[in-house]
């Protein structure tokens, strides 16, 4: 397991040496000289050439990617462009806004996700399916903007029932996590619903009925221990793509967190902030493809360690 | 008073809202106590729907029962505790994610009310009585650790854990090798005969069900055609498509083709093969490798317009050998004299001029003809590749004295592979190698895949086209008695390695290796 | 084909697919100018509700009509100014000629614009850029996911570590930090955003898919027959292929829709002179809070019916052409 590991580690740093060129060729050359945006409007070439001086992009590009480098291996990015805040402060600081909602909403959702699947399972092909299904269609085409501004408007404003902005308590976090499960129910739903169905076809469910047990032990033991499979490692893989992916929901009800950090950033072209929170999340969803692989193999017995 | 009665059992599949198709047309045959009854019938038979049916496995959105059909079972028939049955599929057929322990005591906690140690226990007794060696070891491990044989013990195992009077067994030696095939059969029979239960045997292969079964039934099309004591329809049948059926395997007791006459073994051989190796390496993670060899040292001569058989087991490399001939796989060592030239050696440039010398008939018939080509286009394109012919309609034109030569129509050529049966595709495969006009064929377990009597009008189209075309075979199959009807000479291999080389009537009559013997004794004969 | 015969049969699809090809049509005709061209004329009063509405908010409207003349302040000092601009504006009214509607079918926003001809042009926003993004998308994964696959080796590790760079970002994060790169803003911007970061999902299953045909006999017999490697490659396998890129084309084709919706809706989308279900979506948000909900509406109702459609169709399709399913 230990030899694995590490060579799985090993394998890692290409593919981080690779973001960290996609990030510094997008930000640093692409992105051009942010010494104008900084500056101003009425900057004269003093200050210009003083910014760029600090900001060291005057420098050669080379120098430029070994500055990079050694700012992320220190976690040391320097300030934000825009507050001037310490950029290793501000993702510290946001990391537990973003998970007091993120946690609470995975765990919800993949619990209420398996048991309406296997419900659904043990009634595939069947009317109720097929309408169930097609509400899931419909549920998931509406934008989750129209979901979060109907709720907030709704839920909050009009009938007061929970505070429409904000950060400071568990009341805070109660509707955006009741907006994120209302969006994310269809689709795990799907997913999770197609997993148990890819299960339930097998021929080891024959044989599990061959044996006489009762239909409902064949899904809940039987079945749900094989497509734990694949919606374990779903769940694993996903949670570091979570971080961002609730920016909305933080943006619209002023949570501090990392997804409205993130878009603070892009429009004040705040890009220390972005580069960080980039390098970061490429690396947790590294280390956490890792994780799911080595659960993955705790929990198949058909994988051997490779 | 029998054990399980069925009659006038009718079962019909919906194909969608309006339509349905009758895979059983009101059967009827009965299964006495303490014996056992072979249902014997070619794929579409309908005799695996019969058994679920008797199960109860069917799935009723799926599949209607008449409510006219009868299934009576003497005593109680509680599913998995009086009835059990086992599958094809050993390694499907399990969970692959509890034990094996886990997964038997499962049926022993529901069905005889034990509690988990008793259950331990009787289980690692049943692990003792199937044969699973080392039990104690076994009882925790999971069915992918085990081989398929252990894999099918353990379904047996799980079946006649709660003593069920009856047994039914689905095919279950058919994806198996030969000799693991027969310590099953006879682990099945030691069963039968220790517990008093009775066994429905399903199976496809009549040698199987003469060897096995006191009572046969024969199925055909949703339809029994015969049933009755085994002597009695073995030998002297009384319906027409079981006198077909027996013919056709009987006719592999003899050979066709008379021994070659003396000048023409003195010609020099078509192809001479040194030293053949073939190793794979497979990847062990980032840096390491794991050497497998395929091939190991083989070598033989094809002599023109004779056959050479190729027999082993699975992984014993004959499929890996018919691969890397072609230059389809690329050989570790080794040479291949054609004429005396070196394929394996030759530029790729220059081999493409022998690629046309040489062909190659797969096994799956429904895997080796592309399923977006007409079959004009599967025929043509090997035409078009080597401009052969002036032109399409030249071409085409070819194609249809092709498909003529292989007994299909014309017309085929604007149709798709998935319209045809099994039989027909391999006609198709055979006319498409023979656009190239190879002077030699190899046979890639061509007729395994196909039902009894369509492989026996396939092995005589080739044995009509080896007359008329001078063709040389390499006939590799795991089938000995199809071997023995097709090839002049028969090479053994295993694990790789060349065991046995020696003419047919030699082999089978006088085998010399110990592995070769027990491959013989392991085939099962006739009456 | 049998696969379109299957189709044909499923009377979901069929109804999905019409209703698809209506918002297409609607989206070419406004692409062509023959319909909503005209969608920056401020032809309604502001905040005009729509038809079936116009009674009830009729009142409302007329409650905020022009505010009643005040009455002169003597110490304003720009008293004058703002006389003189009021006779101005009258007589401007005056001789364009054209009164504001008081209702439109689908209501108006703040300027008056008719939020119909919004939502069509809007629609020919989102599905352009929906169906060209996906198109690159497909197109790039198709080439690089073939060539990995089939050639193996060092050509497949160049591909996946490509491919792991793209997937270890998560791809919100990827459009956003290209976004906030990207300073000029645009239709074909936002393209290129969506498909150059979306082709890993297609890459990822062509590939797969060329290494289980690379293995399969057809292949094998087409290179005994002599059939070069391109001609295998483009030949012989795409065909049994590209079901897997049609289906593809469909499901990323709705994701861009929706992502350009969002995209826009936070100012990092098509540019302010375009009109967008996001931008619509963004007006809403302020609208809602004075009562006009029919901006709202309008836009995500029919992002709704052209979203559940093409997921419907998407979802047939996939039924349709997926070999599983044995003639």
């Amino acid at each position: 397991m230990l030899a694995y590991t590490v060579r799985r580690l090993w394998q890692m740093l290409p593919t981080m040496l690779g973001v960290v060129l996609l990030v510094f060729v997008l930000f640093n050359w692409v992105g051009g000289d942010p010494a104008y945006l900084l500056a101003g409007k009425m900057a004269d070439a003093g200050s210009i050439a003083n910014i760029r001086r600090q900001l060291g992009v005057d420098q050669p590009y080379y120098v430029q990617l070994w500055i990079f480098i050694k700012q992320i291996v220190t976690f040391d990015f320097g300030l934000s462009w825009a507050t001037g805040e310490p950029v290793s402060q501000v993702m510290a600081t946001r990391l537990g806004p973003s998970l007091a909602v993120l946690l609470p909403l995975t765990l919800m959702e993949t619990l209420l996700g398996v048991a309406l699947a296997l419900a659904l399972a043990s009634v595939r092909g069947t009317l109720t399916d097929r309408l169930v299904m097609l509400a899931c269609t419909v549920a998931m085409s509406v934008s989750i903007l129209v979901y979060i501004i109907v709720f907030q408007y709704g839920l909050a404003y009009r009938l007061g029932w929970f505070p429409v902005q904000g950060w400071g308590g568990p009341q805070y976090v109660v509707l955006p996590v009741l907006i994120g499960l209302a969006v994310s129910l269809a689709p795990t739903l799907r997913l999770y619903r197609s997993f148990v169905l890819d299960e339930a076809g097998q021929d080891y469910v024959r044989t599990a009925r061959a044996k006489g047990l009762g239909e409902r032990r064949v899904m809940w033991v039987h079945v749900l221990r094989n497509a734990a499979i694949p919606i374990v490692t779903q769940v694993m893989s996903n949670l570091p793509a979570l971080l961002i992916g609730a920016f909305l929901l933080e943006r619209f009800f002023g949570i501090p967190g990392i997804g409205r950090e993130v878009i603070l950033a892009v429009e004040r072209s705040d890009f220390p902030v972005i580069k960080a929170v980039t390098v970061y999340v490429a690396a947790a969803t590294m280390v956490f493809n890792l994780l799911t692989d080595l659960l993955y193999q705790a929990i198949d017995p058909r994988v051997k360690l490779a | 008073m029998m054990l399980l009665e069925i009659r006038n059992l009718r079962i019909a599949f919906r194909v969608d809202r309006h339509t349905t198709v009758e895979a059983v047309k009101g059967i009827s045959f009965s299964v006495p106590h303490n014996a056992t009854v072979a249902l014997v019938g070619e794929s579409g038979s309908g005799k695996s729907v019969s058994a679920m049916a008797v199960m109860g496995l069917l799935d009723p959105a799926a599949a209607i029962i008449d409510p006219d059909s009868r299934i009576i079972f003497d005593g109680s028939a509680v599913r998995g505790k009086d009835i059990a049955m086992i599958f094809q599929e050993p390694m499907s057929s399990l969970n692959p994610v509890f034990t094996i322990g886990a997964q038997i005591a499962e049926v022993l906690k529901l069905h005889m009310g034990m509690r988990s140690a008793q259950a331990r226990r009787r289980t690692l007794e049943l692990l003792e009585e199937v044969g699973i060696p080392d039990p104690a070891q076994r009882i925790d491990a999971y069915p992918s650790q085990l081989s398929g044989g252990q894999q099918q013990r353990v379904m047996i195992a799980m079946a006649i854990a709660c003593e069920p009077r009856l047994l039914i067994a689905d095919e279950p030696t058919t994806a198996l090798d030969v000799t693991i095939q027969k310590q099953i059969l006879q682990l099945i029979a030691e069963l039968q005969q220790r517990r008093g239960m009775s066994v429905l045997f399903i199976t496809h292969d009549l040698d199987l069900a003469a060897e096995i079964a006191d009572h046969v039934v024969v199925m055909c099309k949703g339809e029994v055609r015969e049933a009755g004591p085994a002597k009695q329809v073995l030998t002297t049948p009384t319906d027409d498509y079981t006198r077909a059926l027996l013919d056709c395997r009987a006719a592999l007791a003899t050979r066709r083709r008379a021994p070659l006459p003396a000048s023409a073994s003195e010609a020099p051989p078509l192809l001479e093969v040194r030293q053949l190796r073939k190793t794979f390496l497979l990847r062990d993670g980032w840096l390491r490798r794991r050497t497998f060899h395929a091939l190991e040292n083989v070598s033989f001569t094809l002599a023109r317009g004779q056959t050479l058989g190729v027999v082993g087991e699975s992984g014993s490399g004959k499929t890996t050998l018919g691969l890397t001939l072609l230059r389809l796989h690329q050989a570790s060592g080794g040479s291949v004299l054609f004429e005396g030239r070196d394929l394996l050696a030759m530029p790729v440039r220059e081999f493409q001029a022998y690629k046309r010398r040489m062909q190659i008939i797969f096994q799956n018939p429904y895997a080796s003809l592309n399923p977006r080509f007409t079959v004009g286009d599967i025929l043509l394109e090997p035409l078009r590749i080597h401009r052969i012919g002036t032109d399409d309609r030249e071409r085409m034109a070819m194609a249809h004295s092709l498909l003529e030569k292989v007994g299909l129509p014309a017309s085929a050529t604007a149709r798709y592979p998935h319209e045809f049966s099994g039989g027909q595709r391999q006609r198709i495969a055979i006319a498409r190698c023979l656009t190239l006009r190879p002077e030699i064929l190899v046979c890639d377990e061509s007729v395994s895949a196909l039902d009894v009597s369509v492989q026996a009008q396939v092995l005589n189209l080739l044995q009509d086209l080896q007359d008329e075309l001078g063709l040389s075979y390499i006939f590799i199959s795991h089938d000995l008695s199809v071997v023995r009807h097709m090839a002049d000479q028969v090479m053994v291999m295993r694990h790789g390695a060349v065991v046995e080389l020696a003419g047919t009537e030699a082999l089978y009559g006088d085998p010399q290796h110990p592995y070769t013997r027990a491959l013989l004794a392991a085939m099962p004969h006739h009456g | 084909m049998r696969a379109w015969r299957r189709l044909c049969a499923d009377r979901v699809a069929m109804v999905a697919l019409a209703l698809l090809a209506a918002f297409l049509l609607l989206a070419a005709l406004s692409a062509a100018g023959l319909v909503a061209a005209d969608w920056e004329d401020e032809v309604g009063v502001s905040y005009a509700p729509p038809l079936f509405a116009g009674a009830m908010a009729a009142s409302s409207v007329s409650s905020a009509a022009p505010a009643q003349a005040l009455p002169d302040n003597p110490f304003d000092p720009l008293a004058d100014d703002i006389r003189a601009l009021r006779a101005q504006l009258a007589s401007a009214t005056a001789t364009t000629g054209v009164a504001r509607r008081a209702t439109l079918p689908l209501g108006g926003d703040k300027w008056g614009h008719d939020v119909l001809k919004k939502t069509i042009k809007g629609g020919e926003t989102s599905i352009v850029v929906g169906l060209v993004a996906a198109l690159l998308a497909v197109a790039i994964g198709t080439v690089f996911g073939a060539l990995s696959g089939y050639c193996g080796g060092v050509v497949d590790d160049f591909f996946n570590w490509f491919y792991s760079i793209f997937t270890a970002i998560p791809s919100v994060l990827m459009i956003l930090a290209v976004a906030a790169v990207l300073q000029q803003k645009g239709v074909l911007t936002i393209v290129l955003i969506l498909g150059l970061t979306g082709w890993t999902a297609p890459f990822r299953l062509i590939r797969a898919e060329y290494i289980k045909h690379k293995a399969r006999e057809y292949v094998l017999a087409a290179d005994a027959i002599g059939a070069s490697h391109w001609r295998r490659m483009f030949h012989h396998i795409l065909p049994n292929v590209s079901h897997v890129a049609l289906v593809q084309l469909s499901i990323l084709a709705v994701g861009f829709i929706k992502a350009e919706v969002i995209l826009t809706f936070l100012g990092f989308g098509v540019p302010v002179g375009v009109v967008s279900w996001g931008s619509m979506l963004n007006e809403a948000q302020g609208e809602l809070l004075l009562g006009r909900w029919w901006q709202l509406a309008a836009a995500a109702t029919a992002m709704a019916l052209l979203v559940t459609a093409f997921s419907l169709f998407t979802d047939a399709l996939r039924d349709a052409l997926d070999p599983k399913v044995k003639p």
